[in-house]
C-alpha cells in the first residue's frame, strides 16, 4: 500500500471497516511512513476534539421555554381539532 | 439509535405529557444540533426543534416503523432545516455538493505537522473551541451534517444514511472528506501556535 491508497482508506481504517488483508497492509505502511502516521494521528485527534466539545444542546435558559411553547402549540392544535 | 430510551408511540398518540417530555428529553438537543449545523443560527435552530416535534406528534400515523423514531425525527428536522435554508432568499444556497463517488480523488493532506493537546487545553481553551467552530463552519453543509451525525452524535453509517436520505456509500465519502478537511484546518491552526509549545 502506498501513501495515496492509505489516505483513501484512512476513514475505513479508523472505523475498522477494512478487510483483514487491507487492515494489515495499512498497518504495515503506517509502521514505516511517518507522514501517514501523522495524518492518522491528527485525524483521530480531530475527531476526538469534536466529540468532546461538539455536543452542544439547546441553551439552558431557553430549554424550559421551548418545551412550554411546544406543549402550548400541541394543546392549541388539539383544541382546534376537537 | 445508541443511548435513546424506548418511548411508547401509543402514549404519544394518546397525548401523554410524560411521553412527550421523554421524547423531548431524548431528542431535542440532537435535533437542535442538526438544525444548527445546517442553519448556523441558534434562534432558527430552536424554531426547527419546535416545528419538528409538532410535525412528528401530529403526523405520528405516518411513522411506519421502518426506521427508528430517532432517525425519523432527524429526517423531519433535516428536511425542515433545508426548507428554511432555501427560503432565505438573501443568502446563497450551500456550495455545490461534492462528488459522492468513492473513486473520486480525495485531496492529499498538505499539513504534516504533528500536534497534541493536553486534556486541560482541550477543555479550557476558549480559543480552541472558537477555532473548532470556525473550521466546521467552513465545511459545505453537506459534509458538516454527515460529520455531526457520524462523529459527534455517533450514529451508524446506516442511521445517518436514513436520516439524511443518502446512500451509505455517500455517507462514507462525505465523512472521509469532512474529516480530512477539518484535520487540515486544525493542523494549520495548531502549527501556527507551535511557538507557544502547543504542537508536539
Amino acid at each position: 500500500m502506498n501513501c495515496e491508497e492509505l489516505i483513501r482508506y484512512l476513514s475505513d481504517y479508523i472505523d475498522r471497516n477494512l478487510s483483514d488483508e487491507l487492515q494489515a497492509d495499512a498497518q504495515a505502511h503506517l509502521s514505516t511512513c511517518r507522514n501517514c502516521h501523522v495524518v492518522l494521528d491528527t485525524t483521530r485527534q480531530t475527531i476526538y476534539l469534536y466529540k468532546q466539545t461538539g455536543r452542544r444542546g439547546i441553551p439552558v435558559e431557553h430549554r424550559v421555554d421551548l418545551f412550554a411553547r411546544l406543549q402550548r402549540s400541541l394543546a392549541d392544535r388539539k383544541d382546534c381539532s376537537s | 439509535m445508541a443511548g435513546a430510551p424506548p418511548i411508547s408511540l401509543d402514549a404519544l398518540r394518546a397525548g401523554d405529557p410524560a411521553a412527550l417530555a421523554a421524547l423531548f428529553e431524548a431528542f431535542a438537543d440532537r435535533i437542535y444540533r442538526l438544525a444548527l449545523s445546517v442553519l448556523r443560527d441558534p434562534a432558527a435552530a430552536e424554531d426547527i426543534v419546535q416545528e419538528t416535534f409538532v410535525s412528528a406528534i401530529t403526523h405520528l400515523d405516518r411513522f411506519e416503523g421502518r426506521s427508528s423514531l430517532g432517525t425519523w425525527l432527524y429526517r423531519v428536522a433535516y428536511n425542515a432545516s433545508l426548507d428554511r435554508l432555501r427560503r432565505r432568499r438573501e443568502e446563497p444556497l450551500p456550495a455545490d455538493e461534492p462528488e459522492d463517488e468513492a473513486g473520486e480523488a480525495i485531496p492529499l493532506p498538505r499539513s504534516l505537522v504533528e500536534w497534541t493537546l493536553t486534556p486541560e487545553q482541550r477543555l479550557a481553551d476558549g480559543e480552541v473551541a472558537a477555532e473548532l467552530d470556525r473550521a466546521i463552519g467552513e465545511l459545505p453543509e453537506s459534509l458538516r451534517v454527515v460529520f455531526l451525525l457520524r462523529d459527534i452524535d455517533e450514529l451508524s453509517t446506516h442511521e445517518t444514511a436514513e436520516a439524511l436520505g443518502l446512500s451509505e456509500g455517500a455517507v462514507k465519502v462525505r465523512l472521509h472528506r469532512a474529516r480530512l478537511a477539518l484535520r487540515e484546518q486544525l493542523s494549520v491552526y495548531f502549527s501556527e501556535r507551535a511557538p507557544q509549545g502547543d504542537v508536539a
